[in-house]
């Protein structure tokens, strides 16, 4: 057969790479910053927050976001551009779908580090981004996926290499769990409010949440991993079989592990079992694929000793080993009840975050960049370092943030001899600065190592010359393929990938449905509790305020029914404390206090403290790490959004009377008024129009729904 | 928003028998998969794990 002549797009590679190293590096450098507000909790200049645009709530979200999008996001891009032309032996399908791909992405992550520090979020943990955003992503994401399934219909090999698998997988999933978890009812230009309440929000961020970690920063990972480890260590990968099993095996069971983020919440029993059995499964055929990684260097192992490439990818798998050993093992219940919330799990994301994604990453550029600009790595040495300041990094990061997790579940859950908690939790936050301190340090040597990576990828480049079209030649596919006698049914759906991709689909949606489904569905998952009433509209304004700030980024809003978490918190939290809920603001981490029934029983303060807090927190409680608020003491409450937002939630189904938009506003200022009174009296004189005013009406109204005195006692 | 769907899925009776199925179904493919892999010839496995390195590049 006639052998064709055709040029691969390194240029477009070329772009992703250099988009990767960029964005790490920001997204580190974040990352860097909000370590050190912890250690340097005040406001500029005698502390690292710089209010109202880089507090902690609202760079914490740019950083998970640079991190996972940006950085992570253009890996997978290189990587699956640089590989698939290659297995597919044929340029990308258009110049122009790669083009507006990759300026299309790169505009996405500059809007995001534009409106998050603005504090336009809908506060879904790696789902903050507002829906215009949130628009633009499944464009491009279509544009990507259309790009590579344009690529591999002209491809000229017959067969679906496994990394390509990884790639459709990825690209079915990510679309899926996208499109579901940003279902939100706009109400303006810029913001609206989740589709879901409570219970199911938080089942809805969870399941996305943990596939975010599986399909955006795992699979398409494993498919890089699949074909730059066999390519780096020159040798196949070890089995070929054992990759089928891994890949069927991996997208069925990862799909049902995200309940287990919420053990002992409010989540119905059945969702968190469901949730627990699958993460226990997730370990075989996550080790398969790291033993199938490792085992890929047998026979050559000597090389990795030499070889700094091959180093980045063997710390990169034993870290995935490493992760995917820890998250079956936190998701059993026992375990959960000490690891949650702590800083523990902080550690785990970290292993995979610098150990999995990170040092791949690296690996690959390095392999990478020398190739497409035909020329060698301009030092090794430098590379060499750069690996040790990474393992290095990765260790003063994780050991601290370890001890740490294990130390304030400890101190959490201590009483005396005499039955009390045996600390307070302002307590448990200052013992946990030295930690902080030595977790910057370990973030510190990690970036200091992608300096030492960016100096040498920019001194490699400027020796070599882009070969931006690499010339290839590859006889094209036979039209009508003859089946052999006997043919093995996988070849059979390694060469159709349309049917791979909804062979894909209906593995995971399965998973996705079985427990999303009932639990929006059956009543008796979410018991309505007749106590419980709507926001007022004051109330309702605080809260946007909480999730701008984000609040619930260190504060969660939900008691597990522990006696150490009922003792320190109040009666335990329930499914239908959250019906009105939108979006849900259970949190995940408590730097700060839970703050559930902040408004009700032994934890009620009066307005005259918050006011305090907010504006000094550490004058209230010395030692804190919280950011101050001051500025919501000056800033007007923005109430023009107001009937909107009513409009919104009747939309929604919160029982607003008929018409309540119209008159939302005069109950607002009633109820403001009544706090700005009761701040008088504390000898505290501020305009009931004023943010604070909302924050306080809101923070007062948490937990007093079903409390036993659910009369707020202003002032008391 | 559910409503629509809601008020026909609540009708459904004995609905606990999809849960079983479709268990039965994944467990069937995971046990044919763990068969046909198992017979797959020597030969064809090492020509797919070669697909990285049968690269076109013209040297």
């Amino acid at each position: 057969m006639q052998v064709e002549k055709f040029y691969y797009d390194n240029k477009i590679v070329r772009n992703f790479a250099y988009a990767t190293v960029i964005w790490g590096a920001v997204g580190m450098l974040v990352g860097l910053w909000i370590a050190l507000q912890l250690v340097f909790p005040g406001d500029f200049p005698h502390g690292l927050n710089l209010a109202p645009y880089f507090n902690f709530g609202r760079l914490r979200p740019l950083h998970t976001n640079a991190v996972i999008f940006a950085f992570v996001g253009n890996g997978i891009f290189m990587g699956v551009y640089y590989s698939l032309q290659r297995l597919c032996k044929a340029r990308m399908f258009s110049d122009k779908l790669s083009y507006i791909h990759f300026w299309g992405w790169q505009l996405i992550i500059v809007a995001a580090a534009i409106t998050l520090p603005l504090g336009l979020t809908d506060s879904g943990e790696y789902a903050e981004l507002i829906w215009p955003i949130d628009v633009a992503i499944t464009i491009i994401w279509v544009i990507f996926g259309w790009n590579m399934f344009g690529t591999i219909i002209k491809r000229r090999e017959k067969h679906l290499y496994v990394a390509i698998w990884f790639y459709i997988a990825t690209f079915v999933t990510v679309a899926v769990l996208h499109i579901v978890r940003s279902g939100e009812l706009p109400y303006t230009w810029l913001k609206s409010y989740s589709l879901y309440a409570g219970v199911q929000d938080a089942l809805v961020e969870w399941w996305y949440g943990h596939n975010a970690v599986a399909f955006f920063l795992t699979t398409p990972y494993l498919g890089l991993m699949y074909y730059f480890l066999p390519k780096a260590a020159n040798r196949p990968v070890y089995s070929y079989k054992l990759s089928i099993i891994h890949f069927w095996a991996l997208i069925f069971l990862y799909i049902w592990a995200g309940p287990h983020h919420l053990l002992y919440t409010a989540l119905p029993n059945w969702a968190q079992s469901l949730g627990i059995v699958f993460s226990v499964m997730l370990i075989f055929p996550s080790w398969g694929g790291m033993i199938n990684g490792l085992l890929t260097l047998r026979g050559a192992w000597d090389r990795v000793r030499d070889d700094v490439i091959l180093k980045f990818m063997v710390v990169a798998v034993t870290a995935y080993g490493m992760a995917t050993f820890e998250g079956p093992m936190l998701s059993l219940k026992s375990v959960s009840a000490i690891s949650h919330y702590t800083d523990w799990i902080i550690a785990h994301v970290h292993i995979g975050a610098l150990g999995w994604n990170g040092m791949l990453t690296f690996g690959i550029l390095y392999w990478l960049v020398p190739r497409i600009y035909k020329t060698d790595l301009y030092s090794k040495k430098i590379a060499n370092v750069h690996f040790w300041l990474g393992t290095l990094g990765i260790l003063f990061y994780a050991i601290p943030m370890y001890w740490a997790g294990f130390t304030q579940s400890s101190m959490w859950k201590q009483f005396t001899e005499a039955g009390q908690l045996k600390y307070t939790f302002l307590e448990t936050v200052t013992y946990m600065k030295p930690f902080y301190a030595m977790r910057s340090l370990g973030g510190t040597l990690y970036l200091v190592g992608v300096l030492f990576m960016v100096y040498n990828l920019y001194k490699t480049v400027k020796a070599g010359k882009l070969v931006a079209n690499e010339a290839a030649e590859a006889a094209p596919l036979e039209k009508v393929y003859v089946a052999h006698k006997g043919e093995h049914w996988h070849r059979w759906i390694e060469r159709r990938p349309v049917q791979l991709m909804v062979l894909s689909l209906v593995v995971i949606l399965i998973g996705g449905l079985v427990e999303l489904i009932p639990t929006f569905l059956i009543k008796s998952n979410v018991p309505t509790i007749s106590s419980v009433k709507p926001y007022t509209p004051l109330e309702l304004e605080g809260r946007d305020i909480y999730v701008r700030e984000g609040c619930y980024l260190c504060h969660s809003q939900m008691i597990r029914p522990f006696r150490s978490e009922t003792e320190r918190y109040g009666e335990y939290s329930k499914a239908g404390e959250f019906v009105y809920d939108h979006p849900f603001q259970w949190g995940s981490k408590r730097t700060g206090p839970d703050l559930a029934r902040e408004g009700a029983g032994n934890l009620k303060k009066t307005n005259g403290w918050h006011f305090r807090h907010f504006r000094e927190p550490s004058s209230m409680s010395e030692g804190s790490v919280m950011p101050s608020y001051a500025f919501m003491l000056k800033d007007d409450l923005d109430t023009s959004d107001l009937p909107a937002k009513i409009h919104a939630m009747i939309t929604l189904g919160v029982p607003y009377p008929k018409g309540y938009e119209k008159e939302a506003l005069a109950d607002l200022d009633k109820q403001a008024q009544q706090i700005s009174n009761t701040l008088l009296s504390d000898s505290i004189r501020v305009s009931p129009r004023k943010e604070v005013i909302a924050l306080i009406a809101y923070i007062q109204r948490l937990g007093t729904d079903i409390s036993k005195n659910p009369t707020p006692t202003f002032n008391k | 928003m559910f409503t629509f769907i809601k008020q026909y899925a609540e009708k459904i009776t004995g609905a606990h028998i999809y849960a079983f199925i479709s268990l039965c179904i994944f467990f069937l493919f995971f046990v044919v998969l763990l068969f046909l892999v198992k017979k797959m010839t020597k030969e064809r496995v090492s020509e797919l794990s070669n697909i990285p390195f049968d690269e076109a590049e013209i040297k």
